[in-house]
């Protein structure tokens, strides 16, 4: 399975926001609980936790960059070998938490 | 959606809007001994919307000093503390309760130049956030028409990261006192913002957006409203001239003037109210320029703004009332 990670309407009028550092490359598994990336919006630095196993595929978002709510960031798959979807769009939402700090 | 301007600079940064008046008090802080900062949750906190994050850890308590929340006793420090000779930048984090500091502000920080022939000068930035997010009557006002008209009295309102950067910068240096207007609803915008250090003069409105039929003038959060109509009104085919005018004291009517004489109407919009408001201004001074044209003014509904999410949004300028505001003065059905 594929997965797409993407932030939703938060609080606060958050339309977009900067990635602050992902916290794996492609390759990388992570657990639950794990922490995938720092967001930071207007208002404060957001960790993503998973709630899933997983592995980073594809990154769409460099640290540093930008990017608007509902966008794809990064494509994730439960498997290494799963092939890769044209538009991110249509995946599943990866299972995070969104922990404001 | 962005905002474009005339004559873009080559290099830009993408920032938060808090992040460009922090990058200004930063630069101008490592100048200037003298620049401290007053206010609610300015040090360890960062600010109230984190528009100081990191000055504490930088310049330390003596200069980045929390206050009570007592605006009048603020504004009274910071003005007699600029006429001292430091150069304060005074936070209030609600516009609304300048009415507390409005003696200070006016009756010494404005007047002491002329009361002292020059002897003393209050070079004070009175930093205010202004506008309608969902906090109520005290705590959503546009009053900076209120703040218009005192003669000493200097009044910005950026809309934009770089220009809240440039125009902190400019009022920085000023020699007088500044009030510098924030919105709640720009804290969220990002925007680019020059990597050279620049500053945004005063008294110099920008032309957001180019048209012939109608010139619409505004400020602050008010003027993506504008930028939102005028790209509706354009899919009708009328053609709107955006002039956002980020100096209300200076006031830019040449450029005002120039493009109204270009598109032969004129509408007015702000966030505050209509009556005695920014727009009632501008009007009567294009006019004393270029003689009667035909003009109307959108304001807030004359009411309390409420925190109620739908009678905030009835009484706050929208781009549906802005459209059918210039539908109505171009006479189109």
């Amino acid at each position: 399975m594929i997965y797409k990670l993407s932030v939703p309407v938060v609080a606060d009028d958050v339309e977009e926001f900067r990635v602050l550092e992902w916290h794996g490359v492609v390759g990388d598994k992570f657990e639950p609980d794990g922490l995938i990336v720092e967001l930071e919006t207007h208002k404060a630095v957001v960790e993503v936790r998973a709630g899933q196993k997983g592995l980073f595929r594809q990154i769409f978002v460099e640290d540093g960059a930008w990017c608007q709510i509902n966008v794809p960031l990064a494509l994730f798959s439960d498997e290494p070998d799963e092939a890769l979807p044209e538009a991110a769009e249509g995946a599943y939402d990866l299972v995070v938490d969104f922990d404001v700090t | 959606m962005s905002i474009e301007t005339l004559a873009a600079p080559t290099a830009l940064k993408r920032m938060f809007y808090r992040e460009a008046i922090a990058r200004a008090m930063r630069e101008k802080m490592m100048l200037d001994e003298r620049i401290i900062i007053l206010g609610q949750d300015v040090g360890s906190f960062g600010g109230s919307y984190r528009e100081f994050d990191g000055l504490f850890e930088t310049f330390g308590p003596q200069r980045v000093r929390d206050t009570p929340v007592a605006e009048a006793a603020m504004i009274g420090i910071g003005v007699g503390a600029a006429a001292a000779g430091l150069r304060p930048l005074v936070s209030i984090t609600y516009m609304d309760f300048i009415m507390l500091g409005l003696d200070p502000l006016v009756n010494y920080g404005a007047k002491v130049r002329y009361k002292t022939g020059g002897q003393l000068t209050a070079p004070v930035v009175v930093k205010l956030t202004a506008g309608a997010k969902g906090q109520g009557v005290a705590h959503s006002q546009c009053i900076e028409a209120w703040l218009m008209g005192v003669p000493g009295l200097r009044v910005v309102a950026p809309s934009t990261p770089a220009d809240s950067y440039g125009l902190m910068r400019t009022a920085l240096d000023c020699d007088g006192p500044v009030v510098f207007v924030d919105h709640k609803r720009l804290f969220p915008i990002p925007g680019d913002v020059p990597v050279e250090p620049t500053d945004t003069p005063f008294g110099k409105a920008a032309i957001l957006r180019a048209g012939s039929d109608v010139t619409i003038t505004t400020h602050s959060f008010m003027t993506r409203v504008a930028m939102e109509a005028a790209t509706a009104l354009a899919r009708d085919g009328v053609s709107c001239e955006v002039i956002d005018l980020r100096s209300l004291a200076p006031l830019d009517i040449e450029t005002v003037a120039a493009s109204v004489g270009r598109t032969g109407a004129l509408l007015t919009l702000e966030e505050g109210q209509a009556t005695c408001g920014v727009g009632a201004e501008v009007i009567a001074q294009v006019q004393t320029q270029l003689g009667p044209m035909p003009f109307a003014r959108v304001g807030a509904l004359p009411a309390p703004v409420s925190s109620n999410p739908v009678l905030e949004a009835a009484c706050v300028p929208d781009a549906e009332r802005v459209c059918a505001a210039v539908r109505q003065l171009l006479r189109l059905g």
